[in-house]
């Protein structure tokens, strides 16, 4: 299946604006990010934590809509749909 | 009532909102917290608006550093307290306002009695710690809290009202990783300017807030776009509070 990784802010310098990725059904968003992480360093020390876990700062949406709850990163993608990443910015 | 010199002053946006509003502006106490990149572009418009008080807090003095981006602090003030140089500037471009600067770290002990006499709190901080405090009083006094964040080219702003929308701790949970963070000072300007949109629209109670919704500002390819969020049920700030979030105007 194809999904699309939206990210912005920092991650977007790393990776680019929007990815698309072939990847198995039933992929989670966890899945997905590590998929994704596998080519880019820069991109796994931002986006995860030590243990491997989506930093727990990071917003996540699925087609527009945000995701929340300590089990987000298992929830499971579907064919066509958007996943984006977010991390909040604080400056002032 | 306003006199003379306001009705000349706020004459073109008196023919937007009339005089009630402009008296609106008038009545309104509105606090700042921070007169650095966000907070001075906020305190400047908010003041040359009309907006009868502002109060504008700040501990820091004027660095060479904070030039690039932090427009009422000039070469001139380097060394200055920002407030005592946010201050001069915005007491000459509008004198007709109170304008009270405080010179103070905001922490728990000094915030609660330098927001609850106000009518809307101005996140213009460069940290979540503080951020997350100044959402907490806003959730007890029932006060709304204009958020903004920036880095680099990139910008985040949303408007909570406590109780009726997601508050900053519904949709930042945890406080990303302190850093240096890059900028240019267009960034703070933009997201400046949509908080103290958001600010106007509050006092005169007109137009669509952004209540629930969260606007994501990317500079580099100038596309804004504004994502839906929505309250926490187990947020440990407001989920105590219950309010009908309405048409948020």
């Amino acid at each position: 299946m194809k999904v699309r990784i939206k990210a912005f802010a920092r991650f977007r310098e790393i990776i680019g604006s929007e990815n698309t990725l072939e990847l198995h059904n039933g992929t989670s968003v966890l899945g997905a990010l590590k998929s994704l992480s596998a080519g880019s360093k820069d991109f796994r020390d931002a986006c995860f934590d030590k243990e491997g876990n989506v930093a727990s700062h990071v917003v996540l949406m699925i087609n527009g809509k945000r995701i929340s709850g300590s089990d987000r990163d298992a929830v499971e993608l579907d064919e066509g749909d958007e996943l984006a990443v977010f991390p909040p910015v604080a400056g002032g | 009532m306003l006199n003379g010199n306001e009705q000349e002053r706020y004459q073109r946006q008196i023919m937007l909102f009339g005089e009630a509003g402009q008296e609106k502006l008038k009545a309104a106490r509105v606090v700042i917290a921070g007169v650095g990149g966000l907070g001075c572009p906020v305190a400047t418009y908010l003041a040359v608006a009309g907006v009868g008080h502002i109060r504008i807090i700040d501990h820091d003095t004027v660095e060479r550093t904070n030039l690039n981006r932090q427009i009422l602090h000039w070469e001139k003030d380097i060394g200055v307290a920002k407030t005592v140089s946010a201050g001069e500037k915005l007491r000459a471009v509008n004198p007709d306002i109170e304008l009270e600067a405080v010179r103070v770290t905001i922490n728990e002990e000094t915030a609660p009695g330098l927001v609850r006499d106000t009518d809307a709190i101005v996140d213009a901080m460069d940290n979540y710690p503080t951020r997350y405090l100044l959402n907490n009083l806003a959730c007890q006094f029932g006060i709304p809290l204009f958020h903004g964040a920036i880095r680099g080219f990139d910008g985040q702003a949303t408007t909570i009202l406590p109780g009726k929308t997601a508050c900053l701790s519904c949709i930042f949970p945890k406080a990303p990783p302190k850093e240096i963070f890059p900028v240019v000072g267009v960034t703070p300007g933009i997201i400046g300017m949509i908080q103290a949109n958001e600010v106007l629209k509050y006092l005169l109670g007109t137009g669509k807030l952004l209540g629930n919704r969260l606007v994501i500002w990317d500079g580099l390819r100038s596309v804004l776009e504004t994502v839906q969020v929505e309250r926490d049920p187990s947020c440990t700030e407001c989920s105590h509070l219950h309010g009908d979030p309405g048409e948020l105007f």
